[in-house]
């Protein structure tokens, strides 16, 4: 089969010069320089189809014929004109997003049509030269993002990004409701058996994409209800509706926590609220306005939670706020300065190293959470003054294994398990001014729970302080002093540039 | 100070860092403790105290505010008096120490009534006490440490020397309550040298 025959069926069965290309299997860029393209690959075009796609000047269309039978318009300027018309009018300009990315809903028609020109060339060049598995051209969810995607970003002044603002694109034709239809009741002839299984069967793209090849379904059946090669149509596409998602952005930080009344997340129960407020809507508040006007959407994911009568000091824990639909994908070092201000001024929380992160180094909150070192302070009280003995007992330098079953205060809830927990020190201090009062710093492994390593709980955790001294003991106050967690980068938003 | 003999817990005092946070110093954790303040211990801050008697001796349950319970001997059990010996979770047709539960719903753990016998305790006069399960619920665990020790149980702290977790339906927590004993009814009765 050569190229030059190839085009010249093309062309006569209707078909546009961008699909003609695809047709010779055209590649990349090699649809930018189309003329080009037909020379170096030895085609002849006629010369009024070639005026008829030169870019600078558009002469008026024979209306018969300038619509293609197989992509029906998709490719061509007009539908490439409509198209940039209707993003600029969409909400396009609120969104700062860099990249775009085109998502593309087209009628089903035209993977009819595709298969319909399939058995066309068939028919025409014979089975040994157009293959029964492997479509004869580039499909055109591949095409759109070779012609279309380059053609709207450099017009919108965008760069193509898969996680950039996604434009939802819905697009209709006229004939696509008659030619489903016509696939319905020849899907009930090509497959009875299925059809007879199952209830109702679902025409899909997927369906299609997976039955509709010629190696599957002969010419002669598919010519009962549609006609090979496709006819030409009325109707351009119509250009349905523009719905624009905005890239989904991830803004990491660290958070202190001053108050011991403040939840982690809203504390509801039975319907009632607990706590006026929490970190995560104080957080999201302050941070969330900037990137999104839905804040209810927002996820906010911290390295582990503290209870509520805890505090968080020292560098503090690290968290990440995942903002879905993103006005805004960027901030500027003084923004987030000025979040961070307003977060502290609350006085409860105060968060610093705020920044906005790739999405992939999620994983550095999500992983490994059993692996993270975290570190305690615990006020413990003992019931006479504490000795020496005591004091030197609770100074261990090297790390040792407890069993800790699921605290009774959470067991109505979790499931009973005995957890192995390394501690790897334990330092002790006492209060001058009373010393039945310590101080007691504790480096544990993550999901070590604190409380009950103080007091053993009748015997649940074991090894415990308690056992250790020997004498009972408990906990009046916590603190969370340190999460081993290099992420995300120290950066001084404070500093001015 | 009356004399300058070196403090021997010197060297542990603590001494609290600097740190600044939302532009205020961070309190140091001792601020927490408050000397005037009288600070219920653990059982006194999450638990409610129950009896249930059982031919003649008391034991105590220690109900959490999230519905668990702990069954104890009541300080006032004649097997403090007696000498505590030996305890065992074979009642005989079935050893309550195989006990299994999986899940958050404790699925697999048995079905308890108030009067089952949960545990035998052996005393070291030779008497021996059927310890009642004490309400209906679920057998979340038993103290698998009384069965190595059961001397430990006569100095355990309270609640130390639990026989069991169990884990009454919510629908049937009013109803337990109810029929068990106050701390008050327990220590009217005790005055009226019932038990």
């Amino acid at each position: 089969m050569k190229n030059q025959a190839l085009i010249d069926y093309l062309a006569a069965c209707g078909v546009c010069r961008v699909c003609q290309l695809r047709y010779l299997k055209a590649r990349g860029n090699e649809y930018r320089d189309m003329q080009q393209t037909f020379k170096r690959l030895d085609v002849e075009v006629s010369p009024s189809a070639e005026a008829q796609d030169t870019p600078d000047e558009q002469p008026p269309k024979k209306p018969r014929f300038s619509i293609c039978s197989t992509c029906l318009g998709l490719f061509s300027e007009e539908f490439q004109t409509q198209l940039i018309e209707g993003i600029l009018k969409s909400d396009f300009a609120n969104y700062d997003s860099e990249g775009i990315v085109l998502a593309i809903s087209l009628p089903m028609t035209l993977q009819l049509r595709q298969l319909s020109m399939w058995f066309a060339l068939q028919r025409q060049f014979g089975r040994s030269a157009i293959d029964d598995n492997c479509p004869p051209d580039v499909p055109i969810k591949e095409a759109v993002k070779l012609i279309l995607h380059p053609i709207v970003c450099a017009r919108l002044g965008k760069a193509y990004d898969a996680n950039g603002l996604m434009i939802n694109i819905d697009v209709r034709h006229s004939v696509e409701a008659a030619e489903v239809a016509k696939l319905a009741e020849l899907n009930r002839a090509a497959f009875p058996a299925k059809a007879a299984h199952q209830k109702r069967i679902e025409i899909s793209r997927g369906l299609l994409e997976k039955q509709y090849q010629p190696a599957r379904i002969k010419a002669e059946l598919f010519e009962k209800y549609l006609p090979i090669p496709p006819t030409a149509v009325e109707d351009a596409l119509q250009l349905q509706a523009i719905e624009l998602t905005g890239p989904l952005i991830c803004v990491a930080g660290r958070y202190r926590k001053l108050s011991r009344e403040l939840s982690h997340t809203p504390w509801v129960l039975h319907g009632k609220r607990i706590m006026e407020e929490s970190i995560e809507e104080i957080i999201v508040r302050h941070v969330g306005p900037h990137f999104s006007e839905t804040l209810e959407k927002i996820t906010f994911m911290s390295s582990g939670r503290e209870d509520v009568d805890v505090r968080c000091l020292g560098k503090g824990r690290p968290f990440v706020l995942e903002i879905a639909n993103a006005r805004r994908s960027s901030m500027t070092r003084q923004q987030a300065h000025q979040m961070e201000q307003a977060v502290d001024r609350t006085g409860k929380v105060s968060i610093h190293n705020l920044q906005v992160v790739p999405r992939e180094q999620l994983t550095h909150i999500k992983t490994g959470e059993e692996q993270k070192r975290k570190y305690y302070r615990a006020l413990c009280v003992l019931e006479q003054p504490v000795t020496l003995d005591i004091l030197q007992k609770l100074q261990i330098s090297a790390s040792f294994d407890i069993q800790q079953k699921t605290p009774i205060r959470v067991l109505h809830r979790r499931p009973l398990h005995t957890r192995p927990r390394t501690i790897f020190s334990v330092k002790t201090r006492v209060f001058r001014d009373n010393p039945r009062l310590l101080i007691i710093d504790v480096v544990s492994q993550a999901g070590t729970y604190i409380k009950e390593l103080v007091h053993g709980e009748f015997g649940r955790t074991t090894p415990s302080i308690s056992s250790i001294i020997g004498k009972p003991i408990d906990i009046l106050a916590l603190d969370v002093v340190g999460i081993d967690l290099d992420w995300p980068a120290d950066v001084n938003n404070a500093e001015t540039e | 100070m009356a004399t300058l003999e070196e403090d021997p817990l010197a060297p542990y005092y603590f001494q609290q860092e600097e740190q600044l946070i939302c532009g205020q110093l961070v309190s140091p954790i001792t601020d927490c403790y408050n000397a005037m303040m009288n600070y219920p211990s653990m059982v006194d801050r999450f638990f409610t105290r129950y009896y249930y008697i059982k031919a003649g001796a008391a034991y105590q349950l220690l109900y959490h505010s999230n519905r668990i319970c702990l069954v104890c001997l009541a300080p006032t059990h004649p097997a403090y008096g007696e000498g505590i010996a030996k305890v065992s979770y074979n009642v005989g047709n079935v050893d309550r120490s195989q006990n299994v539960v999986k899940g958050k719903a404790k699925k697999g753990g048995m079905i308890l009534q108030a009067d089952t016998t949960l545990a035998v305790l052996t005393t070291d006069a030779g008497n021996t006490y059927k310890i009642p399960s004490c309400i209906r619920g679920k057998l979340v665990e038993v103290n698998t440490a009384l069965l190595a020790d059961a001397k430990q149980l006569q100095l355990a702290p309270e609640g130390a020397g639990y026989f069991a977790i169990l884990l009454p339906k919510i629908e049937n927590c009013d109803d337990i309550k109810a029929s068990l004993l106050t701390q008050q009814q327990y220590e009217e009765q005790l005055k009226r040298g019932e038990t």
